[in-house]
């Protein structure tokens, strides 16, 4: 290589390297320049010419990137961070946000010549001079050193400053679109407008003089000033290809703090009205200041697709997130609302429409499962809450997911506890028959009356059309078809709890023979029509044995009156000396009546004997047994100085009655005569203490008071609250024991004959003998192994190697 | 002390007077109703043959009338007659 050319070569490179990089990058004494100096781009493509007639314009782009990675490292990126630390002292955030653009301001004046430089190396790319082919991948290059040198990490000082930037500017943004929605936006949505109004009449109440968008005092308002810096700052960050790093993170968090705030205070217990549509408006409006943040300039319109796309992912992105957090918000309060359902229905769309689009299903069942846990599973709260809450739940839910998958699964916790509450039957079925104290919900549905056929009549006819069939949830469960699961109905939601609807009929029967046996006015239009109304649901037969009861409260008047007539036409003295009506029962149809002893004082077994005579005369070969114990005597009990007239019990009529003839009884002699035990007669005793008809002293000895002495104090006895003799049937457990023992006699009888028999095989065999008789009674396999267990433990059975069998002694 | 009864409100529960109380046929009980019933009493009422067995009204006849040559009560093979 010559010396001229070598020298040609050197002015060419110093041309070039002077041109394309400030000096102070090559570590040269000249200061920076300050921006505008145009280097003249002729020049140095001559000087590029030279080079590369040796060969080495290959090279130039591998040197800028070198030199331009040791200045940002060397100088430029200490200088910014120190420029930015510096800003620890401003506490102010004004002065703060000034400090911000300056550093941003000074990196920019240093990044200036290597961009200009940049645009021209593309070109000259683009033109073929350097060799390589893109040059897109040159200024990749440049902005990803940018972001890797500059921002690799960035200090959590740094990103509140830029949070708390973004956010005032956000703020401002959104008071100034108020203010102009407010002016212009006239009638299309003036409803929400008046929302927003009210809202910030709100804020604006609290300081008269404060700006709403930089909160400081009006006269010192730098909102403008405020938006001008963003601008800048805006236009820099585009300039740097920095907007998406340096921001995104920013934005993102101030729109879901914004977002999450909103929502709190507009919606939080707020359930009877619908926010969607409010929020997608207020959601546009916060797309127009990403746009302001994204796009290079506001007031053009986004032309471009990249930018339009970048909007279209803040959008969804916003979207998303609204109902993500909206989503969570609704299934935090999920019981509260479904407590108040119906009213809370547009909650309840709302957070339907919201769950299409998120995946928050499980996070759903979870909350609400742990919800209904802890809010109303526990034994402080009435079996008869729950059952209401449950019915809302079942109204509720199904409105939320018409597969009915959620409440399935939400609720099975309920239906689990209501089945170890005794009581549940019992207020299901007060509640189907209107005697609920609470709601009325249940005997409204059940007028309803749309009967539910249990078996058959789920054909496929009825799954309307093809388009409209959805595949079931995910987490249904696959062994129940999913028609039978959008058909049931609260009813038969209700009565599946326990698997069986004898026992609800059962109970029902049970209930009914209280009533009727309580009221005494045999006229029954309600309970006849309850049964009518339960018929349609469960089938004629089910109910048939109500029916019967009803009958015979019906044939019991007639008899009555009946024998009324006859006794009209007695001469007076043979007539009886009071009226005895009775209820006749057909004691198979029945529930069992409890049996307790109480015989009657003569008088009134003689005027009770008349009466079976006269029935006896009407229905031949028939006769009555009299339930001594059960019914209700209206009596008048005339002492020296007053008369008091009562409804009471047989026995307390007995007792009382006794009281004609000997005005002191022991506690002993009443037990004598009446058949009642001391202890149940004691308790007996204190209805007429109460009433002052009689006193006992001393204790154990009754007397009557003839009269009353004003000047005692009243003695207060408190009757015994849960007074046993209410009830005048024999208790569940009571009748389940009698069914058990005669499932017990065929077991044995089983055992006897064959010897051992494992726990299926007797189940199915008890199936075959016994559960197929008139009185259709039913065990179910896990009532039948603790029934057998039981046995096993008193030593009547044995267990062993899987089966069951007598013990051999007592064969 | 003088105690006036107005009304008696019993409760009774009517029972046949039959010397069994299972219908020999239908091994239901009287007080129930034949298999063929619903409403017990009136309507499914007892009959006596003059041998003292008692049957369903409706079991009985249905018997007899399966019977081709002579009439036997089921259970003690003795011509069967009603009693009146």
């Amino acid at each position: 290589m010559s010396e001229c050319s070598l020298e040609q070569l050197s002015a060419a490179w110093n041309a070039l390297s002077v041109g394309l990089v400030p000096p102070s990058a090559l570590g040269l004494a000249a200061p920076r320049p300050s921006t505008g100096e145009s280097v003249v781009e002729a020049h140095l493509k001559s000087a590029l010419e030279v080079l590369h007639l040796y060969d080495l314009h290959s090279m130039v782009e591998e040197w800028f990137t070198e030199v331009l990675q040791m200045d940002l490292q060397r100088n430029i990126a200490p200088e910014f961070w120190n420029g930015i630390n510096q800003h620890e002292n401003a506490v102010e955030e004004e002065h703060c946000a000034v400090l911000l653009l300056d550093a941003f301001r000074l990196l920019v004046s240093r990044l200036e010549p290597y961009l200009r430089s940049l645009d021209i190396l593309a070109k000259w790319i683009d033109t073929g001079l350097l060799g390589s082919s893109d040059s897109q991948m040159l200024r990749d290059k440049v902005y990803t050193m940018f972001k890797a040198i500059l921002f690799f990490s960035t200090s959590s000082h740094f990103q509140d400053m830029i949070q708390q930037f973004y956010s005032r500017t956000f703020k401002i943004y959104m008071k100034q679109r108020k203010r102009g929605d407010g002016g212009g936006g006239g009638g299309s949505d003036s409803s929400m407008n008046e929302n927003e109004r009210e809202s910030d009449s709100d804020e604006r109440g609290a300081d008269e003089w404060q700006c709403p968008g930089c909160e400081s005092s009006r006269d010192q308002c730098w909102c403008l000033c405020a938006m001008g810096q963003f601008q800048q700052l805006s236009d820099i960050f585009h300039r740097l290809n920095l907007l998406e790093r340096i921001c995104s993170d920013a934005v993102t968090t101030i729109l879901h703090k914004m977002i999450e705030e909103r929502m709190e205070k507009r919606c939080r217990g707020e359930y009877e009205r619908s926010f969607l549509g409010e929020f997608q408006e207020w959601i546009e409006k916060v797309i127009g200041w990403l746009s302001k943040v994204f796009l290079q300039d506001g007031t053009v319109p986004p032309t471009t697709p990249e930018t339009s796309s970048t909007l279209k992912r803040w959008r969804c992105h916003v979207q998303r997130f609204f109902y993500r957090l909206y989503a969570s918000m609704r299934i935090e309060e999920l019981f509260n609302i479904i407590r108040d359902f119906p009213e809370s229905k547009p909650a309840i769309e709302d957070l339907k429409f919201c769950l299409e689009r998120t995946n928050q299903r499980q996070q759903l069942l979870t909350s609400l499962k742990n919800a209904l846990e802890t809010r109303l599973l526990h034994p402080g709260v009435n079996t008869s809450d729950i059952i209401t809450l449950y019915i809302s739940a079942i109204k509720a839910l199904r409105e939320l997911d018409p597969s009915m998958v959620i409440l399935e699964v939400a609720c099975e916790p309920i239906r689990k506890y209501l089945r170890t509450r005794e009581d549940t039957v019992r207020q299901i079925v007060a509640g189907l028959t209107g005697d609920a104290e609470g709601s009325a919900d249940l005997a409204n549905e059940l007028s309803k009356a749309d009967p539910v056929l249990e078996n058959g009549q789920e054909s496929d006819d009825d799954v309307s059309e093809a388009e409209d069939w959805l595949p079931d949830p995910v987490d249904a469960d696959p062994g129940k078809s999913s028609s039978k699961r959008r058909s049931s109905d609260i009813i038969s939601l209700l009565v599946s709890i326990y698997g069986s609807k004898e026992l609800f009929i059962n109970e029902y029967r049970t209930l009914l023979a209280e009533r009727l046996l309580h009221q005494f006015n045999y006229s029954s239009e309600r309970e006849i029509r309850n049964v009518e109304l339960l018929k349609l649901r469960f089938g004629e037969a089910q109910m048939h044995y109500c029916e019967v009861m009803l009958k015979d409260m019906a044939d019991s008047r007639r008899i009555n009156s009946n024998i009324r007539d006859e006794e009209e036409k007695l001469p007076e003295e043979e007539r009886p000396p009071f009226n005895v009506v009775a209820v006749i029962l057909s004691s198979e149809f029945w529930p069992a009546l409890k049996e307790e002893k109480l015989e009657l004082p003569d008088e009134i077994k003689e005027v009770m004997d008349m009466y079976t005579k006269k029935y006896e005369k009407l229905k031949a070969m028939r006769t009555l047994n009299w339930k001594h114990h059960l019914g209700l005597v209206v009596l008048d009990v005339e002492l020296a100085d007053r008369t008091l007239s009562f409804p009471v019990s047989p026995v307390h009529a007995a007792i009382i009655l006794h009281f004609q003839n000997k005005s002191t009884w022991t506690l002993e002699e009443l037990s004598e005569v009446l058949k009642v035990p001391v202890a149940s007669l004691r308790k007996k005793m204190a209805f007429w203490l109460q009433h002052g008809v009689l006193r006992e002293d001393p204790p154990g000895t009754f007397t009557v008071i003839e009269e009353e002495q004003k000047d005692r104090p009243e003695k207060v006895v408190l009757i015994d609250s849960d007074e046993e003799g209410d009830s005048a049937m024999a208790s569940q457990a009571d009748q389940k024991e009698e069914e058990m023992q005669l499932f017990w006699t065929y077991i044995q009888a089983m055992l006897t004959n064959l010897e051992s028999l494992p726990l299926e095989r007797i189940h199915t065999m008890l199936k075959m003998f016994v559960m197929t008789g008139p009185v259709v009674t039913e065990i179910d396999i896990q009532e039948l192994q603790s029934f057998l267990q039981k046995k096993v433990s008193d030593h009547q059975l044995v267990y062993s190697g899987g089966v069951y069998r007598l013990p051999k002694n007592s064969s | 002390m003088k105690v006036r009864l107005k009304c008696w409100n019993g409760v009774a529960s009517w029972q046949w007077v039959a010397n069994d109380d299972n219908c020999g046929i239908c091994r239901m009980a009287f007080n129930g109703c034949c298999p063929e019933c619903k409403i017990p009493g009136d309507d499914c009422p007892l009959v006596w043959g003059h041998c003292s067995h008692c049957f369903h009204m409706h079991c009985i006849l249905k018997w007899l009338n399966s019977q081709q040559v002579q009439q036997h009560c089921p259970m003690c093979r003795q011509e069967w007659k009603f009693k009146e």
